[in-house]
């Protein structure tokens, strides 16, 4: 690894951590290589896929495209950070129960921009909805299913 | 609009599968917990301590002869361990997962563009990254053969040591000649499809270690660990005994990881281990994977379909042209579904077919979820269309009159035996409101001047499984611990399907517990033997059978202890709910658990491995005749969308679809697979294309290559689950996985001709295609 050049402190899952930096590094590669939050993926490193999505001091970001310099003192929230085996987040409990859950891979950040969006908007329209989901790529296709988790939650089906 | 729940128990009221304890009821999928708290599961979240990077040096031609690799200055570089080429690969340098045409490194020669040269092994990404610049390789570019009707020619230039034409595809079926005489009106065009990728989000990435006995371990992402076991093994040089392969959760397959790349892949990190003893990863960006995963082929379909005057088809003539890029892949085999099913889902007397699988400098193709099914469907489909259109009768009327019904011939003249599709084609009509909907946009589409609404639809038969395309066996290992949980372990893979929970769910009912006391466990080549590759949607069909045949071995064990304890026959017992008791009479009966702790304790062996191979499957090489498949999967899907003519956009925004599982073993897996398979055949509709320009790909990225997001997908899919059980699936299980993609194509394009009036026979249906056919159209009235 590079020579250390900087610290950040950053806010993760409501657990403090400090960090030295090369300078470099962007913020998917501190989440998943130095903080070992591996629920954060990637899919193409340029900020198409969204599967790298997390939350930033309340904004869905992609974390590919995010030096890790500039999460300075942010509050970020990943999957790790809504529930455990034990407690499930409702919008986690409702992509098992629909059966949005296919190959996978995109699951984390489609629950992140879900959540983000059932915290942002009451009473989503579909429209919202769909626009919400519209930055994670599911490549098996599961966007009805996610949407029907949503309205679930929201308490519209 | 229906919630799941609906859905489900509309699925779940089909009559047949109230017999069942679990088959057909909701199970979540056995690994979706994992996948909702982002686990660590896949490859990229394995990988731990200290590694070296691996990656390829990759040729900018299409078409090149190597005149000299250089690789001096980059294993000079600061952490650069090793420069590998052809000349350092201990065993065969043979890649190809089938046909041994490729070489895992080129040799004097590239014939296709981002072929691999050499891996440069080093620590850190950039480190390698920037070594790969320095390795030298001198190229004599060679002429590009971008076009497959280009290579067909006696004088094109061979791509392989070999003829261009790989296969060349037969069915002769009556009289050719004699059926065009009996036809009252003909009609002739040319289809074509594009490439495309079947892009699954997670890359091809391989982690190796070795292991302190001088094993390897390869942790990978992959739908067939055998296959790639058996190529690195012969790749490194090595004994079946000193290679290990695990498959990792998957982040999708969709044909590309059962064909070359996750062999390339698992081959690249190994041999860094073999040759510098440390770990290795290796990992490919959105723009390689883009590049040399294998490809959907590139069709040119040519119809010619004769019907008399009352739409009875009487003659259908074709020849389909695929264009398998640089290296064979499965394309040998694509070739033979597609010209199997040319004439779709159609009873035709005379039917003669040459489907031809040809060589180019393009990438390679190879399987891609349907395997040749998608573009035979929408030649076949805008066909029948055509056909009605001049016969002035409605698209259903016409398939009303010609499709398979139980006894009818299929192109091989095989005997249809069930009523699968006239079941489909039925409910997605009335469920669509066909005729109402078919009017109604007709007229609105008179005022409309701007948007115009079309509905279509299209019809399909998918034959089952393997069938040609080889040994159609599974093996499936499950044990009952002394805790009484069960667990199931198989060659066969997960990787977004859902058909491993089926497994399990096929398990759980026959032992009669619930699926959550049955885990399964990763596929390892260590652990368990050969299921055969995890391909033609045939998990739960086959591998279905073998876990039945698994479970019904440890029932019976199971079953002679308890008789014993409850003084009855075997036979007179029943095993639900956890409590195995004589005739369901629960005051006479055991707990499961119970039962499997005195079984172990009398040294009952509750370890078994299941096995099914189906009946092989025969043809006439000559004239194709025969019986190809053991099973057909029908189906039917209406299509409805909107066309801005002034822009060209079309939007899909309803889909009702209709699939004739055989007997639906897992419900809420069965929702998903049809409404995701759906939305990607959409893609493939509307916006889906790789672009070669001279055979280079031009837009290896997902901001070139546009996959549908939630805003294209329909506001509604409307899924309808038809039970005709099949001849050899598990429980009549049919092939669903890749099925609900084959129709999109050929279904959205006869919605987009109805709303314009004109045909589209080329895919995809972009704005600027489909604008320039409504231009043309309007041409052509004035």
């Amino acid at each position: 690894m590079a020579e250390e050049l900087l610290k950040i402190r950053l806010t993760v899952n409501g657990r403090e951590y400090e960090v030295g930096l090369g300078g470099s590094e962007l913020l998917i590669d501190v989440l998943r290589d130095r903080l070992g939050l591996k629920s954060v993926k990637e899919g193409c490193g340029e900020g198409d896929c969204g599967l790298c999505l997390v939350i930033a001091d309340g904004v869905p970001i992609h974390s590919c495209l995010v030096m890790a310099f500039q999460a300075d003192g942010k509050k970020i929230t990943t999957v790790e950070g809504l529930g455990d085996g034990e407690n499930l987040h409702p919008i986690q409990r409702a992509f098992i129960d629909v059966g949005a859950v296919q190959c996978g891979y995109c699951i984390p950040a489609a629950i992140l921009a879900a959540k983000h969006l059932i915290d942002t908007t009451k009473n989503p329209s579909r429209e919202e909805i769909r626009r919400a989901l519209r930055s994670v790529l599911c490549r098996c296709g599961s966007y009805i299913r996610f949407e029907q988790a949503i309205l679930k939650v929201v308490g519209k089906t | 609009m229906s919630s799941e729940e609906e859905i489900l128990k509309r699925f779940a009221a089909i009559e047949q599968a109230r017999e069942f304890y679990i088959i057909g009821k909701k199970v979540s999928r056995v690994d979706a917990l994992d996948a909702v708290l982002g686990r660590p599961m896949y490859t990229g979240d394995l990988v731990t301590g200290d590694f070296l990077f691996v990656k390829a040096v990759r040729s900018p031609y299409a078409h090149a002869l190597i005149k000299g690799i250089d690789i001096s200055r980059a294993l000079k570089q600061r952490g650069i361990e090793a420069v590998i080429t052809h000349r350092d690969i201990p065993g065969e340098n043979d890649a190809g997962s089938l046909i041994p045409d490729r070489p895992l490194l080129a040799v004097d020669k590239v014939r296709h563009y981002g072929e691999a040269v050499a891996l440069v092994v080093g620590s850190g990404i950039e480190t390698v990254e920037e070594a790969i610049r320095l390795v030298d390789v001198e190229y004599e570019p060679l002429p590009v053969v971008k076009d497959p009707f280009e290579a067909m020619k006696p004088d094109a230039p061979r791509i392989q040591n070999r003829d261009n034409i790989v296969t060349h595809f037969k069915i002769r079926k009556g009289n050719i000649e004699e059926g065009f005489s009996k036809a009252d009106i003909i009609v002739e065009n040319t289809y074509k499809t594009q490439f495309m990728d079947g892009l699954p989000l997670e890359t091809e990435v391989a982690y190796a270690f070795p292991e302190k006995d001088g094993r390897i371990t390869c942790i990978s992402s992959m739908q067939n660990p055998f296959d790639v076991y058996n190529k690195v093994v012969k790749i490194l040089g090595v004994g079946p005994e000193d290679v290990r392969v695990i498959q990792a959760a998957t982040g999708g397959g969709f044909g590309p990881k059962s064909d070359e790349t996750p062999i390339d892949i698992a081959a690249y990190a190994c041999l860094a281990v073999k040759k510098t003893g440390k770990p290795a990863f290796a990992v490919f960006t959105r723009e390689e994977a883009t590049t040399v995963q294998s490809k959907r082929h590139a069709f040119t379909i040519r119809h010619k379909t004769g019907a008399t005057r009352d739409g009875k088809l009487v003659a259908w003539k074709s020849e389909l042209v695929a264009d398998t890029g640089a290296y064979i892949s499965k394309g040998h085999l694509v070739i033979a579904r597609a010209t199997f099913h040319c004439t779709g889902p159609y009873e035709v007397p005379h039917v003669w077919a040459d489907g031809y699988c040809v060589l180019t400098n393009n990438t390679i193709a190879g399987s891609t979820r349907g395997f040749g099914a998608p573009q035979a469907h929408f030649a076949a489909e805008l066909q029948m269309d055509a056909l009605a259109k001049k016969l002035g009768i409605d698209p259903v009327e016409i398939r009303a009159r010609n499709i398979l019904r139980p006894g009818s011939l299929t192109a091989t003249s095989q005997r249809i035996d069930d009523a699968g599709l006239e079941i489909c084609f039925g409910k997605v009509v009335e469920t669509a409101r066909w005729h109402q909907k078919r009017r109604e946009y007709e007229e609105l589409n008179r005022t409309s001047s701007r948007i115009k609404k079309g509905i279509g639809i299209a019809l399909l038969y998918h034959g089952n499984t393997l069938g040609p395309e080889g040994e159609d066996f599974a093996t499936v290992h499950v044990r009952i611990e002394e805790d009484g949980s069960v667990v199931v372990q198989t060659g066969l893979t997960e990787y977004g399907t859902g058909a491993l929970t089926s497994l399990v769910i096929i398990v759980a009912e026959i032992l009669g517990i619930p699926a959550s006391w049955v885990r399964m466990e990763r596929p390892d080549t260590s652990a368990v033997t050969s299921s055969g590759p995890t391909v033609a949607s045939r998990t739960t069909v086959i591998g279905g059978r073998a876990a039945a045949d698994a479970a019904t071995q440890l029932r019976g064990r199971l079953a002679e202890v308890a008789a014993g304890l409850l003084g009855c026959s075997p036979d007179e017992l029943v095993f639900k709910d956890g409590v195995v008791s004589v005739g369901g009479d629960r005051r006479r009966g055991i707990g499961f658990r119970e039962l499997v702790s005195e079984a172990s304790r009398r040294g009952v062996e509750l370890r078994v491995r299941g096995y099914y191979i189906a009946p092989p499957t025969r043809w006439d090489p000559e004239t194709g005749q025969g019986a190809p498949y053991n099973q057909y999967t029908f189906g039917a899907l209406v299509s409805e969308v909107e066309v801005d003519t002034e822009t060209g956009l079309v939007v899909v925004k309803r889909m009702t679809a209709a699939y004739d599982a055989g007997r639906v073993i897992n419900p809420l897996g069965l929702l998903a697979v049809i409404e995701g398979g759906s939305i990607q055949g959409l893609g493939h509709a509307l916006t889906e294309e790789i672009i070669h320009e001279n055979g280079v790909v031009v837009n290896p990225s997902l901001h070139g290559y546009i996959i549908p997001t939630a805003s294209e997908a329909p506001e509604w899919i409307e899924p309808i689950a038809v039970e005709s059980p099949g001849r050899i699936g598990a429980f009549g299980a049919k092939a669903m996985g890749e099925i609900p993609v084959v129709l999109p194509m050929a279904s959205i394009a006869n919605a987009v001709a109805h709303a314009i009036g004109v045909f589209i026979r080329e895919t995809p249906l972009k704005p600027e295609r489909v604008l320039k056919a409504i231009r043309e159209a309007e041409r052509k009235e004035r």
